[in-house]
C-alpha cells in the first residue's frame, strides 16, 4: 500500500464524497449486564472536529475502542472512508491516541515513534521523515533521543499522540488526551487539534472538559450512561435551552440541601451540586437571582459568591441530566 | 512479516537495555558456573599422600607437579608406617614413595621404581594411580626410567607392575586434566564439565520465565492494544513477542556454550548434536517465557513467582545434583520436567561421546516440550490480546 497518500479506492471516494469519514450507527455494548453503549450513532466528515463529551463511566472509551476495532460490539456497525471496520486495512486510516499513555518508558521517543509506525507499515526515509515531522510538530524534536521515562507526563501525552499521526491517518481519534496535563501543553495540544482539522482530516475527540469541546469542537455529542442524549453543534445544543442562563453559587455548608431549596425556586430549570459549588440553569438569571439567594438562605448554606454566566455547553449537559459534569 | 519483525526488535532493544536483565543474563549464570564447577571439582579431587625417603631435587620437583596438578591434593607423611596407615584409614586413596637416591639415580640414567601404594578397597585408586601416572609423564625428561610396583595388598608384584606399566603408557597421552569417558556414565564431568551444562539449562529457562515480567507490563501499559489497533495481525504480535523470548533464550545459550569451550575449556560434545540440543532447549524456553508473560497480572508477581518455578524445576530436573543419586520415584517424577531431558542428553553428548542418533529420545522429547509450551502460549497470549 502507498504511504504517501491514503489509498485511492472507489469506496473511500464514495464515502469523502457524502463527506463522512466516521460513521456509526447503533453500536451497542454491554460489559456483563451493564450497558457501556446504547445504540450510539454518529458520523464525522473530513475537516469536522467532533467532541463526544461525558462524565467519567459514560462510555466515551468504550465507543471509541469499537470505533477503532479494539472492541467487537454487541450491534451496530462502524464504517471508516466507507469500509467496515473489520477490514485489517481500514486501520491505516486510523491515528489512534489511547487515553492512557502507551510507550515503551525504556526506549526513546525516536525509538517508540520508528516501532509504531513500522507497524503502519512506513519504513525506510519515508518512515524518518514521518518520525522528524511528528516530533517537530508536537515540539519534542530536542527531546527525541531521550527515554520516555524521562519525560514529563506533559510531554508523554504530546508523543503519545505523535504516534497517532506518523501515518497521515483520515481520521484522528483521541480519547481525553489532555487529562493531566498544564494549561500550557494543554493549550498546545488543542491548538495542534484545530489545526489538523483545518487541515483536512477527520477527528474524533473525547473529553470531560466542558471548555475543551467548547473551544476545539465543530460539532458535539453528550453522552450520558452510555448513551448519546444530544447531538449537534454547540450552537445548536445552546440553542434548544432556550432562552437560559447558568448561574453558578460558589458555597460551603450541606450542597444537596443548597441545590434542593434552588430547585425549589420558580422558573429554575436544574439546579446540581458539585465540590464547592452548586450550579443552576434558570430562565432568566438577573430576575430569578433574589429569590434563590433567599431560598438558598433558608437552606442554612453560606454562599461566598454568585456568578451569572452564558448558557454554555455545561448547562446543556445540566439540564440534560440534572448532574454537573466535573469542572 | 515485518510487523512481527518490528514487534521483535523492540523487545530486544528493551531488553539490551536492561542492566538488571543482562546481569540475570550473563553475569550471573558465570559466576553460578565458576562457583559450582569449583565445588564440584572439590568433590572430584584425589587425595594423594607422599613419603619423601630422601629423592632429592627430582622428589621435590615432582610433589611440586603433584601439588600443581589441579585434581590432586596432596598430603606428605614422614615414614612409609604413616602413608600405609593412611591408606589403610582412606585418608588418602594412594600414596607415593619417593626412593631414597632418586635424584642421583636419575642423573646416572639408573631405573627409579616410585611405588604406588593403594588399598584394594579403594575404588578410587585407579584414578589415583592414573592421576599420579600422568603428572609423572609430565615429568618424563626427568623420571624417564620410572617404573611403578605396588608395595601392599595387590597381587603379585608382576600384575602389579603390568598395571602400572598400562597406567604410565596412558597416562603419557591423557593430559592432567581428568576426562571421564565412560560408556555408561550416569553423570556429567566434573568441574566445569559439569556445572556448565547443568547452569545453561538452569538459567535459560528460569530467566525466560522472569521475563515473562515483561510481557505483563507491555500489556498493561496498553501498548499491546496500541498495536492493535495498527494494520497488524495478532498472529505477528504473537509471532514477534515469541521470536523475541527465543532470541534472548539462545543468545544466553550460545554465550555460556561459548565462555564454557574457550574459558572453562569445557568439552559440549558432537557439535550437531549439541546445536540441535540447545535449539530446542531455547525453543522450550521461549514457549515457557511468553506462557509465564500471560498468567500473571503484575509484573512483580511473574518476576516473584518465575524464578523459583524456575529452581524447582531445576532441582526436580537434575540441575542441581544428578538424577542417578535420587530414588526411583524421583527420577520418574523429574523426568516430568524438560529440564532432566535436556540435562540426560547433556549427559549423553559429554560423558558418553553421544551423537545426534544416541540423544534422539532426549530431543524427541524436548521438541514435544518445545511444541506444547508454544502453542499454549500462543493461544494464551491471543487471548491477552483480544
Ligand atoms: N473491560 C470492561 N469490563 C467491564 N466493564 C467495563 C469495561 N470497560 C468499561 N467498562 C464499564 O463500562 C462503562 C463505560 O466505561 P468507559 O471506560 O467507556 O467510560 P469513559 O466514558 O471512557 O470514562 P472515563 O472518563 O473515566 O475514561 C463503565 O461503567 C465501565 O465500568
Ligand atoms: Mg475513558
Amino acid at each position: 500500500m502507498n504511504v504517501r497518500a491514503p489509498p485511492a479506492d472507489p469506496e473511500g471516494l464514495r464515502a469523502a464524497a457524502t463527506g463522512h469519514v466516521l460513521s456509526c450507527t447503533g453500536l451497542t455494548k454491554s460489559f456483563g449486564r451493564r450497558r457501556a453503549v446504547d445504540l450510539v450513532g454518529l458520523h464525522v466528515d473530513a475537516g469536522q472536529i467532533y467532541g463526544l463529551l461525558g462524565p467519567n463511566g459514560a462510555g466515551k472509551t468504550t465507543t471509541i475502542k469499537m470505533v477503532c476495532g479494539l472492541l467487537d460490539p454487541d450491534e451496530g456497525t462502524v464504517a471508516v472512508a466507507g469500509r467496515d471496520i473489520r477490514d485489517l486495512a481500514v486501520r491505516a486510516l486510523i491515528g489512534y491516541v489511547p487515553q492512557e499513555v502507551a510507550l515503551y518508558p525504556d526506549l526513546t521517543a525516536r525509538e517508540n515513534l520508528a516501532f509504531l509506525g513500522r507497524l503502519y507499515r512506513l519504513r525506510g526515509r519515508v518512515l524518518g521523515e514521518r518520525v522528524d515531522e511528528v516530533l517537530e510538530v508536537t515540539g519534542l524534536s530536542d527531546r527525541a533521543r531521550e527515554r520516555v521515562e524521562a519525560f514529563s507526563g506533559g510531554m508523554r501525552r504530546r508523543l503519545n499522540i505523535a504516534a497517532g499521526l506518523l501515518h497521515h491517518p483520515r481520521l484522528l481519534v483521541l480519547d481525553e488526551p489532555t487529562v493531566g496535563v498544564d494549561p500550557q501543553s494543554r493549550h498546545a495540544i488543542l491548538e495542534r487539534v484545530r489545526s489538523l482539522g483545518a487541515g483536512g482530516m477527520a477527528v474524533l475527540y473525547t473529553t470531560h472538559y466542558m471548555e475543551e469541546a467548547d473551544r476545539v469542537c465543530d460539532r458535539v455529542g453528550i453522552l450520558d450512561h452510555g448513551r448519546l442524549i444530544a447531538e449537534g453543534t454547540k450552537r445548536e445544543l445552546v440553542a434548544r435551552l432556550g432562552e437560559k442562563d447558568r448561574i453558578d453559587l460558589v458555597a460551603s455548608g450541606d450542597m444537596e440541601a443548597l441545590a434542593a431549596a434552588c430547585r425549589s425556586v420558580p422558573d429554575v430549570a436544574t439546579a446540581a451540586a458539585v465540590d464547592g459549588r452548586v450550579n443552576v440553569v434558570a430562565g432568566d438569571g438577573r430576575r430569578v437571582l433574589p429569590a434563590l439567594l433567599e431560598a438558598a438562605e433558608r437552606s442554612g448554606a453560606a454562599v461566598h459568591s454568585v456568578e451569572v454566566v452564558e448558557a454554555d455547553l455545561e448547562s446543556v449537559f445540566l439540564h440534560l441530566t440534572g448532574t454537573a459534569l466535573r469542572e | 512479516m515485518r510487523a512481527a519483525l518490528a514487534v521483535t526488535g523492540a523487545s530486544l532493544r528493551r531488553v539490551g537495555r536492561d542492566r538488571r536483565a543482562l546481569f540475570f543474563l550473563v553475569v550471573l549464570p558465570i559466576v553460578v558456573i565458576v562457583i559450582v564447577g569449583a565445588t564440584v571439582r572439590g568433590f572430584s579431587t584425589v587425595r594423594v599422600g607422599v613419603v619423601d625417603l630422601g629423592a632429592g631435587r627430582a622428589g621435590r620437583s615432582l610433589t611440586v607437579a603433584m601439588q600443581r596438578a589441579g585434581n590432586l591434593d596432596v598430603r606428605r607423611y614422614p615414614s612409609l608406617d604413616a602413608a600405609t596407615t593412611a591408606v589403610a584409614r582412606g585418608e588418602v586413596s594412594t600414596a607415593v614413595v619417593l626412593p631414597r637416591g632418586m635424584s642421583s639415580a636419575i642423573r646416572s640414567g639408573r631405573a627409579v621404581t616410585v611405588a604406588v601404594m593403594a588399598d584394594r578397597a579403594n575404588s578410587t585408586q585407579q584414578a589415583a594411580a592414573a592421576a599420579v601416572a600422568s603428572v609423572v609423564a609430565e615429568e618424563g625428561a626427568l623420571v624417564q626410567a620410572a617404573s611403578f610396583s605396588s608395595s601392599q595388598g595387590l597381587g603379585s608384584y608382576e600384575q602389579d607392575l603390568a598395571r602400572a606399566t598400562t597406567l604410565q603408557r596412558r597416562a603419557a597421552q591423557v593430559g592432567v586434566v581428568t576426562r571421564i569417558v565412560d560408556s555408561n556414565a550416569q553423570t556429567l564431568p566434573q568441574g566445569f564439565g559439569y556445572s556448565a551444562p547443568t547452569m545453561l539449562v538452569l538459567f535459560v529457562f528460569l530467566n525466560a520465565v522472569a521475563s515473562g515480567a515483561v510481557i505483563v507490563e507491555t500489556r498493561r501499559m496498553g501498548l499491546y492494544e496500541r498495536m492493535a489497533a495498527a494494520p497488524v495481525r495478532q498472529s505477528a504480535i504473537v509471532v514477534g513477542e515469541t521470536f523475541a523470548y527465543f532470541t534472548v533464550a539462545l543468545g544466553q545459550a550460545l554465550l555460556i556454550v561459548l565462555v564454557g569451550a574457550m574459558v572453562f575449556g569445557v568439552s559440549w560434545g558432537d557439535p550437531l548434536a549439541a546445536s540441535v540440543l540447545v535449539v530446542l532447549w531455547a525453543l522450550v524456553a521461549a514457549g515457557a517465557g511468553v506462557l509465564s508473560g500471560t498468567l500473571f497480572r503484575t509484573p512483580e508477581q511473574a518476576g516473584a513467582i518465575g524464578p523459583p518455578v524456575g529452581i524447582v524445576l531445576g532441582m526436580l530436573g537434575g540441575c542441581m545434583w544428578p538424577l542417578s543419586i535420587v530414588s526411583g520415584f524421583m527420577r520418574q517424577v523429574g523426568h516430568l520436567t524438560p529440564q532432566a531431558w535436556a540435562v540426560d542428553g547433556w549427559t549423553d553428548l559429554m560423558s558418553r561421546n553421544g551423537t545426534l542418533v544416541s540423544v534422539g529420545p532426549e530431543l524427541a522429547v524436548l521438541a514435544g516440550f518445545a511444541a506444547g509450551l508454544i502453542l499454549l502460549s500462543t493461544v494464551r497470549l491471543r487471548r491477552v490480546l483480544a
